[in-house]
């Protein structure tokens, strides 16, 4: 069996369909576990929020309030009613490269995932496009002629496509690079110098493509919804 | 309903990445997984969070509002008070000159009463000073008379007859009705 192979866990037969519960599927539900836990607490802490924020609540605050100022600034106020569905996006693929940390192989690392979520802010942006400039959007799919719709209809579908494989495509480079140091060197060596690795790979990296993929989703929204764009 | 979900005995081998309908139904799961964080973290923890934030907010900026209004109040209360000031400093140099003006125009009747009052009883003084020296000079004039003519009585008894007497009797009183006629 290969390292970098996504494994399957289970195979259930639902109404004789068979479904692969995936390493992908049961690690995304631990982060969702993590995540909700701390949403529950949160909820419960939110009862005895001060008014001079300290400790937890300043983090949560900050967290809330830096990711709302960003979803504004980019899609501006009008359309800052969906930074919730991206605060999730942005604390999923976070926390999924973060997880590869104790040792979950990242969720963003299998495909499946990264264009769940490409296609969810594809169809996001095509509703929104829609519904802000109706018309003018879908005229953009025969611009500058007919003859361009279906040149127009692919570059449309390739964005969920190329979001999800940038994503896809950066997390395993992370994944292959630590599965291969891990395999290829010796024991002594897979102490210590592998956190540097993890580092890079996994908070920065991770961090980093986090942020293109939201604040790219971001834009797309933008700009199939914004007139002025 | 026994048999409609049930795991299976092999589970095939992993994969890095496959384009068939276990992709698909794993992009399903993966989606149905997002959406259900996004409403679970939306609902538990980013709305109530920016919701109790903007409550703050709210409450602040009323409370800064309120701040605002009361300077601004407090500030037209000092105007008003200034200006009460000012106008009390007028109307005191008002009252001032209002007094000494009258205090003026008091004494200036006062003494003119006292310069009529002394003038009248200098006057007074005058017409009196003047009645006793007429009163004076008449006693006098009647004391001189009636000593004049104790004199003149005893010269007489003393040095002229009775004859003489008679004779100077006469001619007086012949003179003094000259004079009374005269008169």
């Amino acid at each position: 069996m290969n390292l970098l192979d996504i494994r399957n866990r289970w195979v259930i037969q639902i109404a004789g369909v068979e479904v692969w519960i995936t390493e992908t599927i049961v690690n995304t539900w631990i982060i969702m576990a993590v995540l909700i836990g701390l949403a529950v607490i949160v909820r419960f802490k939110l009862r005895k929020f001060k008014e001079v924020p300290t400790g937890f609540q300043n983090i949560i605050e900050a967290a809330v309030e830096i990711f709302d100022n960003f979803v504004v600034g980019t899609v501006g106020k009008k359309l800052s009613y969906i930074a919730p569905w991206f605060f999730a996006v942005f604390a999923f693929i976070l926390l999924s490269a973060l997880s590869s940390i104790v040792g979950l192989r990242a969720p963003t690392a299998d495909w499946a995932t990264t264009f769940a979520l490409a296609l969810a802010s594809f169809v996001i942006m095509f509703v929104l496009g829609v519904k802000y400039r109706k018309g003018a959007y879908l005229k953009g799919f025969v611009d500058p002629h007919w003859i361009f719709f279906p040149m127009n209809l692919i570059g449309e579908l390739a964005k969920p496509v190329a979001l999800s494989f940038r994503l896809f495509g950066n997390m395993l480079s992370g994944t292959i690079i630590l599965t291969l140091y891990y395999a290829l060197t010796p024991k002594f060596v897979q102490f210590g110098i592998p956190a540097f690795l993890h580092a890079f790979f996994d908070v920065v990296f991770g961090g980093l493509q986090t942020y293109i993929f939201v604040i790219i989703s971001l834009m797309y929204v933008r700009i199939a919804a914004d007139d002025n764009w | 309903m026994h048999n409609l979900i049930f795991l299976a005995q092999t589970v095939p081998e992993g994969r890095v990445f496959g384009l068939d309908s276990q992709t698909l139904i794993s992009i399903g799961i993966q989606l149905f997984n997002a959406i259900l964080l996004a409403v679970v973290l939306g609902y538990l923890l980013y709305k109530p969070v920016k919701e109790f934030m903007q409550n703050r907010t709210n409450r602040i900026q009323s409370q800064l509002d309120d701040a605002e209004a009361t300077m601004e109040k407090a500030n037209q209360l000092i105007a008003q008070y200034n200006a009460k000031l000012k106008d009390i400093e007028k109307e005191r140099a008002e009252i001032l000159n209002a007094a000494r003006w009258d205090a003026s125009e008091n004494s200036k009747v006062i003494i003119e009463e006292a310069k009529r009052e002394a003038e009248a009883i200098i006057k007074r003084a005058r017409e009196r000073v003047a009645a006793d020296q007429q009163r004076l000079k008449e006693e006098t004039r009647r004391h001189i008379i009636e000593l004049a003519a104790l004199i003149a009585e005893k010269y007489i008894t003393a040095n002229i007859g009775e004859q003489e007497q008679n004779q100077i009797f006469e001619e007086t009183l012949a003179q003094m009705e000259e004079i009374r006629w005269q008169n």
